[in-house]
């Protein structure tokens, strides 16, 4: 199930945010060794946590965390244009048109084969949502690991500089240009959202 | 031109590529403009066994690729290992502090220079789900690394790896690559990788212990191997089991 929340909407999605903020901590402070602010141990919420934040998130039926995205607004601050700006070889995309997607996160209990289906749906949901919204790019950072399966979704990815080391790994900044085509680019990679998405066991996998 | 403008300039080319000799050519010309002599775009696997299906896209010297295939480097080779601990390009020179070395890796290498082969940069390709690759630039021995370059050198093999992904699917790569588990039998490697007997997983999975032992059968059966050590081996590299798989507590 897609849940599209901002920070402080009505209480009912209060624990879809909070169940995605620990999977946050989950995989960006445990798993990868971010180092981002935790609250109560329990939660990676950091300052672009605020209510102009935008997240795209999809749970299971029980309402589990599946998989989330953050958007931030770019005419505002935000993640490339404050903090990594010189990834970027001309100007940091901004505007009323752009988000830059951060925190992509896959929940960690999810199986290989689970995981590319969370993934894939997810994809398809910020494509989706940026034809319904008036957003024709999305900006975002990735190591280069994660740029090329970024790349291999299908849609139109270019680098906005050369990769650089920071923080001790191989950084890129990048656009990804949505337009009506998109869709049938995903689809053309392979990318379709899947119905199937797990169900009810993953406290059981966990 | 600015190093930025190039890398957008080669993705154009490369996207827009028909076939494989036209991003073999655009792949060239990115060599050369690099400072570097040779490229090898390929899968990390048997090229021999998997004959056409599997990427495979280079302009070595006829000996080098005479020598890779003799050696079956596909999957030996410690450049190709290098390039599973880490994300990011990496000179062969740096090889000695990502991998352990064994003595063969150390003969293998001896003899690449031997062959002429000098010092290159690998641009690891990993895609979930499909066979691990890379793209890498080499020169003869005794020709320097233009290092200001190599952060073009990474895009430009993370972008000819998805053009060549692109092209090579066409032929189906994907289908006739990775066998294909039903979830039973993939529950059943993933807790024989994590070492367990075919007893104990029956207790784990509630079936019989022959139940168990009939999927594994099938599962080796699927991918043409006769051990279960081959098995979760064969599944963790093409991503039908992740390493996060088997260590999550």
């Amino acid at each position: 199930m897609l849940h599209i929340l901002q920070a402080g909407d009505a209480s009912a999605s209060e624990r879809v945010l909070q169940a995605m903020f620990a999977a946050r901590k989950s995989v960006f402070v445990d798993l990868l060794k971010w180092n981002v602010p935790v609250v109560a141990g329990t939660y990676e919420i950091d300052r672009f946590d605020d209510s102009d934040a935008m997240y795209l998130v999809l749970t299971d039926a029980e309402g589990n965390h599946l998989g989330s995205a953050r958007l931030l607004r770019t005419d505002r601050p935000h993640i490339l244009g404050g903090f990594y700006p010189e990834l970027c070889a001309g100007s940091v995309p901004s505007g009323p048109n752009v988000r830059e997607v951060t925190r992509f996160c896959l929940d960690r209990r999810l199986k290989a084969t689970d995981r590319r289906a969370v993934r894939d749906t997810l994809v398809c949901a910020l494509a989706d949502h940026a034809l319904e919204h008036d957003i024709d790019t999305y900006s975002a950072i990735a190591q280069m690991g994660w740029f090329q399966q970024i790349l291999a979704f299908g849609w139109r990815c270019r680098p906005l500089g050369l990769p650089q080391h920071r923080d001790g790994a191989l950084l890129a900044a990048l656009r990804i240009d949505i337009d009506e085509q998109t869709p049938a680019l995903l689809r053309a990679a392979g990318l379709v959202p899947k119905a199937g998405l797990p169900a009810g066991d993953l406290r059981a996998a966990a | 031109m600015q190093l930025h403008a190039m890398a957008l300039q080669f993705a154009r080319i490369v996207e827009a590529a028909a076939d494989a000799d036209e991003l073999g050519r655009a792949l060239h010309a990115m060599t050369e403009e690099l400072g570097f002599q040779y490229f090898a775009l390929t899968h990390h696997v048997d090229l021999l066994e998997m004959g056409e299906g599997a990427i495979r896209l280079h302009n070595y010297p006829s000996s080098w690729a005479d020598y890779y295939d003799a050696q079956a480097l596909g999957l030996s080779d410690p450049v190709h290992r290098a390039s599973h601990v880490t994300g990011a390009g990496f000179c062969w020179s740096q090889m000695p502090r990502m991998i352990p070395l064994t003595a063969s890796d150390r003969q293998i290498l001896a003899l690449g220079r031997e062959q002429g082969i000098g010092d290159g940069f690998t641009v690891p390709t990993n895609v979930p789900g499909e066979a691990r690759g890379s793209c890498s630039f080499a020169s003869e021995a005794g020709r320097p690394i233009d290092t200001p370059k190599l952060p073009l050198a990474q895009l430009a093999g993370v972008y000819a790896f998805e053009a060549a992904r692109r092209l090579w699917s066409g032929r189906g790569y994907r289908d006739e690559a990775a066998p294909q588990l039903t979830d039973r039998q993939r529950d059943c490697v993933l807790w024989v990788a994590r070492g367990k007997g075919d007893w104990e997983i029956g207790r784990i999975l509630g079936v019989s212990e022959e139940t168990v032992a009939r999927h594994i059968k099938q599962a080796c059966a699927r991918y043409g191997v006769s051990k279960r050590t081959l098995l979760t081996i064969r599944a963790l590299f093409d991503g039908t089991l992740s390493f996060t798989d088997i260590f999550r507590r």
